[in-house]
């Protein structure tokens, strides 16, 4: 089966662990950065430089939205259009992320819902290929903890 | 600093006009701008017009320039203020700045916009680099899914109700009824509303903004000139820019930190509108009425609370008990607000200033805030600009 090929280079990866989101970490203040940053945005900060840095797979949905509706470009989907969930989850190393959940039943996704990172198909593109992004599917409440 | 005046406003209504320019548009408002003002085109000294993406501008945002050029090239220097969709509101503040400052004592501030068709994506640039463009790419989250985020967090935290968000777009409606300038000049019933196509859980269509097509203007002056020309001079009380602060946690990329202070605000409307009330000199309670940005429903109920014009989780219940409408105790967008005009992005900030000034004059008919002696407008944009700006019928 050929590997699906990520909707955009650099910002996940499988390691050994498990699906990983793959950005900076500030070695002053803390700060997680998503994707990749060469500095600290934080105005309180002058450390000189950023880290690589792993985030995720643990978080809790702090809200989410429903896509109701076919979205105009850029966004991929695959035909014929389903509805999608996504969630603005709060990782417990501290992200605040976006990304797609992976459920058949979007209505039964909910606010305070514990979730992990995956990565899962997004769509293929005009030549059939797969491409993957990274999702949340939910979980029992304390798992990971 | 100077006093600075209102003297003048116009505007071309909302609506889709296939058979006009952008400029077709402006050139409507700013006549009637000067006319009410009663001010020639050769007495204005500096123009601030908004920047759009959308038209006009020659591809560099040079709106102002098109509307010189419209007007006749009297050599007027000219300010291009780009903003995303505060740009109307950032465009305001430094007409405003300038008069007050003594460098200019008569500017015209304009804006006009004509949209492409179905709803916009925020960024104009498509390269992974731009983080508006990898969250749409990888994750697929337009404007109104967006604003059902916000929007379902509330509902977890106050118990917001489906119908609770669809009577806000019926009391919008019903103030655009009396605006001469909506593009929605209807009275919706809540089953309407609630029948309405679902396009973000919880959000109906008729409980976000569409895009629309519209221009506005303002002439501006010092207040020596005001009062020595002008019958009906509104009064800047005060205007403020902010940009967002880095410690908000509103998810307007594709991640950021997890806010150390707990919920996520818009902090450039929110600073914006505490530096221009400061500026003016007033609290919540002396203000009479507020434009904010609705450009969903859900803008109604967390904007007031942001800006400590009531507690959090009070919104809804004030909205019920019709202290939102214009005869009530707190009247937010007696203009119908962005509900009933849709969304002409950077004209929305000129246009809330000429709502203000409607309202301040006493020409609101049927949708006038009775007594009406301060108001507030506040618009956002895309890259965490927020605009505000606080007007008085009387210095
Ligand atoms: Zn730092």
């Amino acid at each position: 089966m050929p590997q699906a090929t990520p909707v955009v280079e650099g910002l996940f990866t499988d390691t050994a662990n498990g699906p990983r989101l793959t950005g900076s970490r500030c070695a002053g203040c803390d700060m997680p950065y998503l994707p990749v940053s060469a500095l600290c945005h934080n105005p309180d900060c002058d450390a000189p430089d950023l880290q690589p840095a792993e985030f995720g797979p643990w978080g809790v949905i702090w809200s989410l939205a429903r896509q109701d509706y076919p979205p105009p470009a850029p966004v991929k989907f695959d035909e014929p259009y389903q509805a999608y969930a996504m969630a603005v989850v709060d990782l417990d190393d501290g992200l605040r992320v976006l990304g797609r959940v992976a459920t058949d039943d979007p209505e039964s996704v909910d606010v305070g819902q514990r979730v992990e990172l995956i990565i899962d198909t997004l769509a293929h593109d005009e030549d059939g290929k797969e491409l993957s992004t990274w999702k949340f599917r939910v979980v029992e409440q304390g798992a990971g903890a | 600093m100077r006093d600075v005046a209102v003297i003048g406003l116009g505007m071309h209504p909302w609506g889709k006009f296939k058979d006009k320019s952008v400029g077709d548009l402006c050139r409507v408002a700013v006549d009637q701008a000067l006319a009410d003002a009663g001010v020639a085109w050769r007495e204005i000294e500096g123009v601030a017009a908004a920047s759009s993406r959308f038209s006009g501008g020659r591809g560099w945002g040079l709106n102002g320039n098109d509307v010189v050029d419209d007007l006749g090239n009297t050599g007027v220097p000219v300010y291009n203020l780009s903003a995303g969709c505060a740009a109307g509101g950032n465009a305001f503040n430094v007409g405003w700045s300038m008069v007050a400052s003594g460098i200019h004592d008569v500017m015209l501030v304009v804006g006009g916009e004509k949209m492409p068709k179905g709803f916009i994506q925020t960024s104009g640039v498509e390269e992974v680099t731009d983080p508006e463009y990898l969250r749409q790419v990888c994750v697929g989250m337009p404007g109104p899914a967006f604003w059902g985020a916000m929007c379902r967090r509330r509902m977890a935290k106050h118990g917001t109700t489906e119908e609770q968000l669809a009577r806000i777009a019926v009391k919008a409606h019903a103030n655009s009824v009396h605006n001469k300038w909506a593009r929605f000049r209807k009275e919706f019933t809540l089953e309407q509303v609630l029948g309405s196509a679902m396009v973000s859980y919880p959000l109906r269509l008729f409980e976000i903004c569409p895009v629309s097509d519209g221009a506005a203007a303002v002439v501006i002056c010092s207040a020596d000139i005001a009062r020595a020309n002008s019958r009906r001079p509104v009064w800047v009380a005060g205007s403020a820019v902010a940009t967002a602060r880095f410690d908000d946690g509103i998810p307007r990329g594709l991640a950021g930190p997890v806010p150390a202070h707990g919920e996520a605000y818009h902090s450039e409307a929110a600073l914006a509108v505490e530096k221009a009330m400061a500026m003016a000199g007033v609290n919540p309670p002396e203000v009479d009425f507020m434009e904010l940005q609705d450009n969903t429903v859900f803008y109604e109920l967390s904007f007031p609370e942001e800006w400590g014009f009531c507690k959090p989780g009070e919104a809804e219940g004030l909205m019920e008990a019709g202290e939102t409408t214009p005869t009530g105790s707190m009247p937010i967008n007696p203009s119908g607000g962005f509900q009933s005009f849709g969304e002409a992005t950077t004209a929305q900030g000129i246009w809330q200033v000429c709502e203000l000034v409607t309202q301040l004059r006493g020409d609101g008919g049927g949708r006038q805030v009775p007594g009406a002696g301060v108001g507030l407008a506040q618009a956002l944009g895309l890259g965490g600009n927020g605009s505000a700006v606080v007007m008085r019928s009387e210095l």
